[in-house]
């Protein structure tokens, strides 16, 4: 059997990098004494699956895990003591058993949405042009820190949506997917403001033509 | 500090995941409703001081009692020192992040010689002033503890008092003392607290003990100066481990720490009796814990931390007198949970070998062992109880049961020390190698280790001089001409390092403003190769115009008196100065727990015994 988590990763758990996350789920999930399913091999490990890594300083309210058992089990009952071994700032939001035969977390994903916002509200009328210029423009070149020196990247087909709320954050809608990702600190430098205090992933999206789907919805 | 100041700090530096305080089974207490709190100090980064077994223990024992708090605090990564520096923000403490100075108690753990610039690092990063004597009521009471207390004397001057020997009981006893001299009042006369302290078992008070020196540099006398404290402080010793407090809740660190396994620890102390060996001298007598004992705490370790891997830990386990039962009903236990069982010391014999291989599902590549010296008569000089034939099945053992790479520790230097001796180690190597040959069907690697060897106090050869380092480089070298081919690896130890572990390790209190000089020329987390500097050692000691070779180098009297002689560890000077003799005349002394009392006057002297586990092995 397959349980597919969502969990949200707010406060300094943001801090936890995705090793350290690994590591985290899969002592949570043993002392939960969940039935985990091993890796063969000489060194096993539990077979846990993540959805898209998250920067280390990002929250998120969506995150996903896939997880291996052995034997079936409630997911209610799952949620409830697996939620007792989790430190400050990991909540479990859904437990859902996956049948056999589900597209992994990484190869569904097509999409992340991100919120930034300041302490101080930002300019927001300037805020709104420099939205409306970038998406404006056919090429957005950004330079990465490859292995291999700087790498020049073009990350306009990657933003899918810009947009402001209400309240003076910023939602964004990127690429992240096998193929690519795109990171929204690149976007903010893009458009050449200050580095946000705060950014939280808000969601993860498989792309059905115009029709945003959830990981908990593509099962 | 607030938090938005103190999220700011963690999105600037590497690692964050050190600083967040809130690991699963952190305790975090009231800071209101305890009266004597205490902050544990590892002076090295997090994923060292989180692999310290010690920690673990006094953490959870003093948390324990109604009344006392006890945090942590480690060493900053450089990173986040330049921001505190920068930003003026005292070290703080991982669970409540308050200042270091908030705390009645710093509690620093003294593992090795060159943690001490990174002492008096942290306490200037706190803003306690550096020399006990400038504190005042109001500042921490800083107090030292760990192996390194075996002599203190050179961190004399910075420590306000050491504790010698086990804290489980002693630690919680200081600070029941300190709440009833803060309910008292009394808490701020700091001589009167001091005086309170010196008279509890175990506890040395350095200002107090005055030390008077000859003509010639060495010591006088060390007396005590106010009367009715004792000439010599004795250890403090948990005679049966099986009573005492063991953490079945320990931390479990988010990031990777060095030991990142449960430590389930059977024993303490070890009585193989290898002359350079402080530890072997200084945590006797041997003490076990039961099997049934050791079971059920593994049973709890495994349930309260979801750790992968159980190590059995001491200075020998292989030595523990139910190893075998012990690490087999483990194994039988945890391979279905995914749990593997670790040996980290394995004894240089074949019993070990096939015990590693039975329990061990997570095959490491290599197998380590420790022959320590090149040569059957220099193995016998230091009392290091193996013979090649012992070597040889062990390598072969591991070579039989598929381990392909064999690493080898040296210690170089060693007194009586010759050229054969060091050729011996080639020569091992090279048997080893041939034998990995005929029986591996892979390209077997022999890697020989080699560090140079650093006469300690508490140990038969507190009395020898260390190489010089001109000859240790060309020790190093010779080997090194000689260890060139195929399946052949060679790694060396700075002798530099080697040589300020010297000095200190067997210093006394004039060195103190040595060490300042040092830190104050940049010197910390020297532990690290890429951080020491040896330059910086030199230039203080000519600052501070003191002769590290004094300390070194020389060959000390046979009635001289030590810095540490009044520490009481329990091993006796007369029983060292036999040992050294016994060591020049190649003859071996006997492990305790194997054949007769060998009178190294521990048991008779701390009322104390060798504590077994039921039903030995042999």
């Amino acid at each position: 059997m397959r349980l597919r988590l969502k969990y949200s990763k707010i406060g300094t758990a943001a801090f936890l990098g995705h090793l350290e996350m690994l590591r985290l789920w899969q002592r949570a999930l043993r002392r939960a004494g969940l039935p985990l399913a091993y890796s063969k091999g000489f060194n096993p490990h539990p077979r846990l699956a993540f959805g898209p890594a998250l920067a280390v300083g990002v929250e998120s309210l969506a995150e996903y895990l896939d997880v291996g058992l052995t034997e079936e089990v409630n997911p209610v009952a799952t949620k409830n003591r697996l939620q007792a071994e989790l430190p400050a700032g990991l909540k479990l939001l859904k437990v859902i058993p996956v049948p056999d035969g589900t597209r992994a977390l990484t190869a569904v994903i097509d999409l992340a949405a991100y919120q930034a916002s300041w302490y101080l509200p930002p300019a927001v009328e300037l805020l709104q042009q420099r939205i409306e210029a970038l998406l404006a423009r056919e090429l957005v070149v950004v330079s990465c820190p490859g292995r291999r020196g700087e790498k020049l990247k073009d990350i306009r087909p990657g933003i899918y949506k810009l947009s402001l709320t209400a309240d003076n954050r910023l939602d964004m809608l990127l690429q992240s997917s096998a193929e690519g990702s795109v990171r929204p600190e690149q976007v903010i430098k893009a458009l050449d403001w200050q580095e946000p205090d705060r950014i939280v992933r808000t969601g993860l999206f498989t792309r059905r033509g115009d029709v945003l789907l959830a990981p908990e919805e593509v099962i | 500090m607030q938090i938005n100041d103190w999220q700011k700090l963690l999105k600037k530096v590497r690692k964050p995941g050190r600083y967040l305080g809130n690991e699963y089974n952190a305790i975090h207490k009231d800071w209101e409703d305890h009266h004597v709190r205490m902050v544990f100090v590892y002076p090295d980064l997090y994923e060292v001081g989180m692999s310290h077994l010690g920690l673990a223990i006094l953490y959870g024992a003093v948390n324990e009692q109604p009344g006392m708090l006890m945090e942590r605090s480690f060493a900053p990564g450089e990173d986040l020192e330049a921001l505190l520096r920068e930003n003026h923000i005292p070290l703080f403490s991982l669970e409540s992040h308050r200042p270091l100075t908030d705390f009645d108690v710093l509690g620093i753990t003294l593992q090795y010689e060159m943690s001490y610039t990174t002492v008096l690092n942290i306490l200037d990063l706190a803003g306690i002033p550096l020399l006990a004597y400038q504190r005042r009521a109001g500042h921490p009471l800083v107090v030292g503890g760990g192996p390194a207390v075996a002599n203190p004397e050179p961190l004399a001057p910075f420590f306000d008092c050491f504790l010698l020997g086990d804290g489980e009981e002693a630690l919680p006893e200081l600070l029941n003392l300190l709440a009833s001299l803060k309910e008292q009042g009394t808490a701020c006369e700091r001589q009167e607290v001091l005086r309170e302290i010196a008279a509890l078992p175990g506890f040395y008070v350095p200002s107090l003990y005055r030390v008077n020196y000859q003509q010639d540099g060495t010591i006088a006398a060390v007396e005590p100066v106010v009367p009715g404290l004792p000439q010599r402080v004795k250890k403090r010793v948990v005679p049966d481990l099986n009573r005492a407090y063991f953490p079945t809740r320990p931390i479990v660190p988010y990031l990777e720490v060095i030991h990142d396994r449960i430590m389930l620890e059977v024993m303490r102390g070890c009585s193989h009796g290898c002359r350079f060996c402080q530890a072997g001298a200084i945590y006797r007598p041997v003490r076990e814990r039961k099997r049934e004992l050791l079971l059920r705490q593994a049973e709890e370790l495994v349930r309260h931390t979801g750790h992968e891997e159980i190590s059995l830990t001491s200075l020998s386990t292989a030595d523990y007198s139910q190893v075998e039962e012990l690490a087999r009903t483990l194994a039988d236990i945890y391979a279905g949970q995914g749990i593997s069982i670790s040996l980290p010391s394995l004894r240089v014999d074949a019993f070990s070998v096939r015990l590693a291989e039975a329990v061990q599902r997570v095959r490491k590549s290599t197998l380590t062992f420790a022959p320590e010296a090149g040569s059957q008569r220099l193995r016998n000089v230091i009392n290091k109880g193996v013979n090649e034939e012992d070597i040889m099945t062990a390598t072969g053992e591991a070579f039989r049961a598929g381990w392909q790479a064999i690493k080898l520790y040296f210690m170089l230097g060693l007194p009586t020390e010759t050229e054969a001796d060091l050729l011996g180690i080639v020569d091992l190597a090279r048997d080893i190698l041939r034998q990995g040959r005929e029986l591996s069907d892979k390209k077997p690697t022999v890697t020989v280790s080699v560090s140079s060897f650093v006469p300690k106090a508490q140990t038969a050869f507190q009395w020898e001089p260390q190489d010089r380092l001109e000859v240790i480089k060309e020790k190093q070298q010779l080997i090194r001409s000689q260890l060139k081919g195929p399946g052949l690896r060679y790694n060396w130890h700075q002798p530099e390092v080697s040589f300020i572990e010297a000095v200190l390790s067997r210093g006394d209190r004039r060195l103190a403003p040595a060490i300042m000089a040092a830190w104050r020329r940049g010197a910390r987390l020297e532990g690290w190769s890429e951080n020491f500097h040896y330059g910086y050692w030199l230039e203080a000691f000519r600052e501070t115009g003191i002769d590290p070779e004094f300390y070194a180098y020389r060959q000390r009297r046979d009635d001289e008196i030590f810095p540490w002689d009044h520490l009481d560890f329990g091993i006796s000077k007369n029983f060292l100065q036999k040992e050294r003799q016994r060591a020049f005349a190649g003859q071996l002394t006997e492990d305790c727990r194997r054949g007769r009392c060998s009178g190294c006057g521990v048991c008779p002297g701390l009322d104390v015994s060798l504590c077994l586990a039921e039903g030995g092995r042999d």
